[in-house]
């Protein structure tokens, strides 16, 4: 039975592990939250709050999915808004669980639509026991656009807006990132410019996921039209990883509470690797429920254990010096596929792939159903081994260009 | 005590399910099971619609190639042709394409799909008979060609075998009738209750006779002739679907025979209610004729099955069997026998030579025979379908036809 010490501090706060219900649907009150912790969340954004004037009114109904096959869905539409409780109802909601759990992290996610509403937001959150606030700058289905993604898009405004929340609240305090943007840095700066101690990246994608074919309207269809709103689940998680390497190669030690698709405990050992010290999590909980957190925790420990390593800490960020710039990456040489015959159950796909999406090097035996690899026309991109049903093609032989200088050498190549 | 015969036995995918099973396919680049299917029905262009939700597509692809698709879907013994080379095996276990080909034709029927267009008439009029598997098809294909086409079936309802031998958890009557009733709308004339007495006059008539009589005449085996507790397995399959499973068995019933048409001899023993049903099969299980499908169904529903040995002698009720291979006996006694050892054509009561029907396709003149009568091929209707395509193709190169 493994057992790893999974704590982490990130902006000077000790969570017991790194996994967090992310601001939204998942953390809506005290009774899911209790079961949350109970299950062995170690931490908590608790949905948005926002100011008193802002009243929620959501449609219904709200979600949609994007399916592959008999996937179970690979991304997530989302059209709900922030918390629908009454500012005091959710005040008392963190009081109550700060007070019963004290060892376990609360975080109050917040959204103003003005600087004082920011302010007083801070403040109140503070004074309510939260341990951390999450300012959500970055929820692309508000209602109003003084708030959400058309905040986090300005980074003047979340520079100022963030400001405000640094006079209401001591508090440590990450700005939530929005991903409808070329680049977060500016912004990501910007908001620590204005005092934030740490990012969260990245709140949803603004998105169409899938259309009626016979109504012609969007999905899904509230009493006959529909609206863009936010994206996530795995299908996001390339770009989450994405945006956080980019923010911590451009700002160093950037502390990071990572978002967008986390399912596996491979995906948080991802969130991990590109530096973030704490991952948040929605759509799988929405589909299989706070049971995952025992899977991503374990696996998590596993994990440590085969890295050999005893703290979280030593695995945060490191594989963002191993992600270069492309016209950094070494292009002396090819590698060929090695296809391993007794593996192979003759269906034919790389064949089919290498000639009508690559370039017609994999040659095809009529006879024994059996492919094999034309080096002369084969440029090495492996196509073939990501189509390959049962595994059976790798790396094999790696052969340097003309132009590559004598005596180079290959590391590691990997497809 | 008919209910669950008369419940199809298998249930049919669900639209997720049937994705899930499309999704585990290769999509293969030179499909094995489309090289193996007798009939062409092109299960590898089906699936791959499927996989890319394309159902109406796949319902084209079915009908277009054989159109008994929907009944080749519940009968065909898969395990034999399609699946046999299906390179998922290579993996874990072969697609199963029979169910995937039923919810597409199932969808198909659900959509009233109209996929079949004939050709403008070309004044050629053909004369079909016996409305089996074989029948049905080349009346059908003919039809698609322009030939104005007319089946004669003896019995009081067209379908053959399907309609009176395979039994009705496995194929419901009512899967028949909607077959039959695609094909009657390509203008295929059926009239039934007619038997054909003179050949010769009705290739007078006609332009061309395609004799598909099949192999309709359940095999005797000497020493059980002239017993009223012995039948044969076509008569027994017979009556069960003629009177919808209200038919009087006694609790323990032989049956004699291996293959398909003894599993579902037995199988429908049991759903029939039936405490004992034994089967003695002459084959060893290595050797074993009928499709695992079929025999695990059997053993599912309880059957005792002893393989290798061959019934020497009857003496009352009692059969003595010996073992092929190891000296051994075994007496059975039961109150009712049923022989499934094998079936022949009546095509001899037409007065014709029917060891020379079994070598051609075109006999003489305008005559052509399709179907089981052929030596050539398995007994199964997918190769009905088969020999239906390649006779009508015949008769249409007779008949002048492009």
């Amino acid at each position: 039975m493994v057992k790893k010490d999974l704590s982490i501090t990130f902006l000077g706060v000790k969570f017991p592990n790194p996994f967090c219900l992310s601001s939204s649907p998942v953390g809506n009150d005290y009774d899911m939250c209790k079961k949350a912790y109970d299950c062995g969340w170690g931490g908590i954004v608790f949905k948005t709050i926002g100011p008193k004037s802002y009243v929620i009114n959501e449609v219904s109904p709200r979600f949609d999915t994007l399916t592959k096959e008999a996937e179970p869905f690979v991304g997530f539409k989302n059209m709900e808004q922030i918390a629908e409780h009454s500012l005091e109802e959710n005040l008392a909601d963190l009081a109550r669980l700060k007070k019963e759990y004290p060892d376990k992290v609360l975080i109050a996610s917040i959204m103003g639509n003005s600087e004082e509403t920011w302010e007083d937001l801070a403040r109140k959150v503070t004074e309510a026991g939260a341990d951390m606030i999450e300012m959500n700058l970055s929820c692309p289905q508000m209602t109003s656009h003084a708030m959400g993604s058309d905040v986090g898009t300005n980074a003047e405004l979340c520079k100022r807006y963030c400001e405000a929340v640094k006079r209401g609240s001591k508090l440590p305090m990450m700005a939530k990132m929005t991903p409808n943007i070329t680049d977060m840095v500016p912004v990501a700066k910007a908001c620590l410019e204005g005092g934030a101690d740490g990012i969260a990246a990245i709140n949803t994608i603004k998105s169409i996921c899938n259309i009626d074919l016979d109504k012609k309207i969007g999905m899904p269809i509230v009493n006959g039209k529909s609206a863009i709103s936010g994206y996530s689940g795995k299908a996001v998680k390339p770009v989450a990883l994405r945006f956080i390497q980019q923010m911590r190669t451009a700002i160093p030690n950037l502390e990071v509470s990572g978002i967008g698709g986390c399912e596996t405990w491979e995906d948080a050992a991802e969130f991990i690797l590109v530096g973030s010290k704490t991952i948040q999590v929605t759509t799988a909980i929405m589909q299989y429920g706070y049971r995952i957190v025992e899977d991503l925790c374990n696996g998590l420990m596993h994990y440590m254990e085969e890295q050999h390593v005893d703290h979280l800490e030593q695995l945060v960020g490191k594989a963002n010096k191993n992600i270069i710039p492309a016209e950094e990456l070494d292009r002396d040489y090819i590698v060929y596929p090695s296809i391993d015959k007794e593996k192979c159950v003759g269906c034919g796909r790389c064949y089919i792939s290498c000639y009508d999406g690559a370039h017609q090097a994999m040659e095809w035996d009529e006879e024994s159903r059996r492919p094999s690899c034309n080096h002369d026309k084969c440029v090495g991109c492996l196509l073939c081994g990501h189509v390959c049903p049962v595994g059976a093609i790798s790396k094999g032989e790696v052969v340097f260009k003309k132009t590559a200088k004598p005596g180079r050498k290959v590391q590691d190549v990997r497809l | 005590m008919s209910e669950k015969y008369l419940k199809e036995y298998e249930a049919g995918y669900t639209p997720k399910l049937v994705m899930e099973e499309a999704s585990r396919c290769l999509l293969c680049h030179d499909a094995p099971c489309s090289k193996a299917c007798p009939a062409g029905t092109d299960p590898a262009k089906f699936i791959r619609s499927v996989r890319f939700k394309n159902f109406k597509g796949a319902a084209e692809t079915v009908r277009i190639n054989n159109i008994l698709g929907a009944i080749c879907a519940r009968v065909c013994p898969t395990e034999r042709y399609c699946q046999l080379g299906c390179s998922r095996s290579g993996i874990d276990k072969p697609i199963d394409i029979g169910r995937i080909q039923r919810y597409v034709t199932d969808y198909e029927d659900c959509l009233k799909m109209d996929i079949l267009e004939k050709k403008a008439s070309n004044g050629k009029k053909v004369a079909v008979v016996g409305s089996g598997p074989a029948g049905l098809s080349i009346a059908g294909l003919l039809a698609l060609e322009g030939c104005s086409v007319v089946v004669f079936e003896k019995d009081a309802k067209a379908g053959g075998y399907m309609r009176y031998g395979m039994p009705e958890y496995r194929l419901p009557s009512s899967v028949v009738d909607k077959e039959i009733k695609r094909i009657q709308k390509l203008g295929v004339e059926i009239r039934t209750s007619t038997k054909v007495e003179d050949l010769k006059k009705l290739q007078k008539e006609y332009d061309a006779v395609v004799l598909a009589v099949g192999h309709s005449k359940g095999k005797m085996l000497p020493m059980f002739e002239g017993h009223r507790f012995v039948k044969t397995a076509v008569d027994f399959l017979h009556d069960c679907k003629k009177k919808k499973g209200n038919v009087k068995v006694p609790d323990n019933v032989l049956v004699i025979g291996g293959g398909d048409v003894a599993m579902d001899v037995v199988t429908t023993l049991k759903l029939l209610g039936v405490k004992q049903v034994t089967d003695v099969v002459y084959e060893t299980f290595s050797e074993f004729k009928a499709s695992k499908k079929e025999l695990m169904g059997a053993q599912e529903q309880g059957v005792s099955i002893m393989d290798g040995f061959v019934p020497v002698s009857l003496k009352g009720k009692t059969v003595r069997f010996t073992h092929r291979f190891v000296p051994s006996e075994v007496k059975v006694k039961a109150d009712l026998i049923i022989l499934a050892v094998g079936q022949a054509t009546e095509a001899g009561a037409f007065g014709l030579e029917v060891n020379k029907l079994q070598e051609v396709e075109k006999v003489e003149g305008n005559l052509f025979t399709c179907g089981d009568i052929y030596k050539g091929g398995e007994k199964t209707v997918v190769y009905a379908v088969r020999s239906a395509k390649e006779v009508a193709y015949k008769v249409k190169k007779y008949l002048g036809g492009k």
